[in-house]
Formats: structure tokens, sequence, C-alpha cells
């Protein structure tokens, strides 16, 4: 398995050195995330981009994918685990909300990512009978990873979490807002949060164009 | 001259270095407690790398991976320092071979480890031998904690080179502090998450018993959930941890 990873983890090297070539920009501070809501496209730093990390991801649709995939579009990102039956399906709720609160034509566009921490339990089989639960449709997408990437996420999106005894996950609650680049936009912090601003930005990332 | 140098070790490199060293599974008190209810955890047996990595064996890694080198790496996973006691992307100073390499970044001492077939250790299994390490040096709760704390009020990680043939742990207190894969866990200062914000498992971080050692630990613990995973320090160094059955390919 290791191993498996380890090419996998090359070939992408392979694949992304042109993109490698451009980033000279590790001189600079590392900047705080919540800085990055101002809308001048020209400031965006590719190289904070979470699409950085090259794992590889099961879908609840039963196919792999890459978070750089995503790219191109405005993406609505948290982490949750199936079983959990307290802040994870409010969780799930808050991304719809916001979601709902967007126009049809942002709401085209965007991308919703559930990551579950719970690499064991949520099988992408398991993922799919959630997202039928919640009867939600295809701009939804429900990850299972390896435990590794799931703690490389997690880390990335300033989620933090672990596995009680029992085998459920305390963890954060966050909701994140990626441009189409992949940057940090926005950060929700706690559940319940009101959604009309958060709906203002995904409005805007989704109205501009990719370099 | 120091330029080449570090090209020069990688091609004629005399060292051999060691294999990690078994750490035995085994019921383990944290001295810091995350579950009001568990005073104890079994531990599974694990493989642990008996030195800190050093610079030169970090050096390998980063030839044979130029996306984790200085001028390539993504600024994602750093804060700028970066390796910045190095010459340039594939050397150090004469003489640095078997220093501890520090200023690294959780992320790329993960990537290193996995590179080599292993990750990080948890905070569970370095504090675990850390205990282990303790018992066979014979060192007294007493002694630790001076020691530790020696450290910690004149940290210096440089001009002190460890071996890296070892055959049994050695520098769990004394070179630098070390990445572990959990690290964020606790007493967390790191990023933006407000922890009293509702994030759950917030409570119930406190020491076991009120001792020297347990002291010195919860120091420890403390001052390395300040850090981002981005940072890089002088100070910050890691070795890495590998599960049994994956560690005899």
């Amino acid at each position: 398995m290791n191993r498996l990873l380890q090419v996998t983890a090359l070939a992408s090297l392979v694949f992304s050195a042109p993109l490698m070539a451009q980033d000279h920009s590790h001189h600079t501070q590392h900047g705080d995330h919540t800085d990055h809501t101002t809308m001048n496209a020209a400031e965006v730093s590719h190289s904070q981009s979470i699409y950085q990390i090259d794992a590889l991801w099961n879908t609840h649709q039963q196919s792999s994918l890459k978070l750089s995939e995503l790219a191109g579009t405005p993406v609505i990102i948290s982490m949750i685990y199936g079983s959990c039956t307290t802040a994870c399906p409010v969780l799930v709720h808050d991304a719809k909300r916001l979601y709902n609160s967007l126009d049809e034509a942002t709401q085209k566009q965007v991308k919703l990512v559930m990551v579950s921490f719970d690499t064991a339990r949520d099988t992408p089989e398991a993922l799919a009978d959630y997202a039928k639960q919640y009867n939600l449709n295809n701009n939804w997408l429900f990850l299972n990873g390896s435990e590794q990437d799931i703690r490389t996420l997690a880390t990335v999106l300033g989620v933090r979490y672990r596995q009680r005894p029992d085998g459920d996950f305390d963890h954060s609650n966050l909701v994140s807002i990626l441009d189409k680049h992949g940057v940090i936009a926005e950060r929700i912090e706690g559940l319940s949060q009101p959604m009309e601003k958060p709906a203002q930005l995904v409005t805007q990332l989704a109205k501009m164009t990719v370099q | 001259m120091v330029k080449w140098l570090g090209v020069a070790g990688v091609l004629f490199s005399p060292l051999i270095l060691a294999d990690p060293v078994l750490v035995t599974g085994g019921t383990f008190e944290p001295p810091v407690l995350l579950d009001k209810q568990r005073l104890s955890i079994e531990m599974n047996s694990f493989m642990l790398d008996a030195t800190p990595v050093t610079n030169q064996a970090y050096l390998e890694f980063v030839s044979s991976n130029p996306r984790w080198q200085r001028d390539n790496i993504a600024a994602l996973f750093h804060d700028g320092n970066y390796l910045k006691h190095w010459d340039n992307n594939t050397a150090f100073a004469q003489g640095k071979e078997n220093e501890p390499v520090t200023y690294v970044s959780w992320f790329t001492a993960r990537e290193y480890c996995a590179a080599q077939g292993g990750r990080l250790p948890s905070l569970n299994e370095w504090e675990y031998a850390s205990m282990q390490y303790r018992q066979q040096q014979n060192i007294s709760d007493n002694d630790y904690a001076r020691k530790l704390f020696a450290w910690y009020s004149q940290p210096h990680s440089k001009q002190q080179t460890v071996n890296p043939n070892a055959d049994q742990l050695m520098h769990m207190h004394d070179r630098v502090n070390e990445w572990v894969d959990d690290y964020q866990l606790l007493l967390s200062n790191g990023d933006d998450v407000d922890l009293l914000s509702g994030s759950c498992g917030d409570g119930a971080r406190f020491m076991s018993s009120f001792t020297n050692a347990n002291y010195a630990t919860f120091f420890r613990y403390q001052s390395r959930s300040d850090y981002a995973p981005q940072s890089t320090t002088s100070t910050m160094g890691f070795r890495c941890a590998y599960d049994l059955e994956n560690h005899d390919e």
C-alpha cells in the first residue's frame, strides 16, 4: 500500500512540475488565511492552494479524485464523519444553507465537498448512503481517504480532530470556502452561522475568471 | 567547496544508517490526559528511528524528491524559513552531516517519513518511547526534568551531532524537540481555530499527577503545540515511526 502511494506521489510530482516551476514564493511569509477575502485575482498566491496536496481520494460515486481536479469552481468544503449524530448533520445542513442562499447560476458552478474523518467506517458505499439519506444532488462529493491524507487536509484547513476510544471523533466545526485555485477564501467557524456574507463571497468567487 | 559537499555526500556516503529500533507495546499512563476516564492506554509495538533525522539523511530525501527542496517547496507547506540554514537546495555546511535536521515543517517531516515507508509517531507513541528510553538509560524523574528544562532554557541543536548508527533510542531529550503527527491536540494556539467556539474535546487536558517529570513533559507538549504546521525553527526536528508489518519490506 505504501509503495502504491509512493508511486502515485511520484507520478503526481512529474505532472505537477510546470506548476512548481512558477513557485518562487517561498521567501514570503505564510499569510493569514483570513486575509484572503480580498477579491483581487492578481494577488492570489497559487502556492497557497490546498490543491498542492496530491492525495488520491475515493468519492461516494465510486471514482477516485485529486483535490486539484476541483480547480476552476468555488468549493465549499467541510470535514465530518458519517456515524456522527451530533455536529456533523448540522455541518452538512450549514453547507446546504450556504448553497441554497446562492442564485441559480452560481449554484451550478459550486461544488460541495464533505471529507470524512473515518477512513474505516465511511467507505464510499457508506458515504453514498449518507448522500442519499440527505437527498443531496450531484454538486456534492463525499470523500474517503487514508488516515495520513485526512490528517494533512485537516491541518491545512485548520480542522482539529482526534479519534476517541469509542471510535467517534472529536473535531472542530468548520466550513471553508475555496476560490477557483483552491486557496482558502473564508472559514466559517462554529455551527449554524449566518450565511449571507459567505453567500456573497461565493457569488463573487464564481464570477472570477480563472487565470 | 562547501557547495558540492552535500551532493558528494549522497554519491559516496560511507554511512550505513541504523535500522529503527523496536518499541515494545504495553500499558502507557499518559502524563497529560485527554480523557478523564482513561488513565492508561494500551500501546501497540512499533519501530522508531534511534535518533532524530540528520542533515545527511534529509539531504538524500530532497535530492531524490526535488519538490521538497528549498527553492521548490510550495508556500502552503512552510513558513518561509524552510532549511534556511543550508547553503542551497542540496548542500549544507561541512561538518553538519550528523546534526539533527532543523528548519523543517510538520508537512515536510511527514513527507520525509512517508518516503521511508514510515510516518511521524503519534504523540502517545513518542511519549511512550520517551518513557522506555528513561527506563533503559536509568534516568530518574528528577534528572529527566532537569535535563529537559536545561535544554529548554538554552536549546542548542547546532554543533551537536547524533550517532547515525545508534542501535538503541538516543537523544530523546537533549537535541531537538520533535514533530509528532497529532501535535496539535493539546493546548492549541497554532492556528485560527478558536477552541472554545464549539469544538468538541477541549476539556480534560491535565496532568495525571503533579511531579517534576510530568511538568517537564507538559512543557514539551505546550511549547510544541504553539507551532503552526508550517513552522520551521532552529530547535524543531523529528524522527520517524514505522508500523511493524510494513517494516520488513
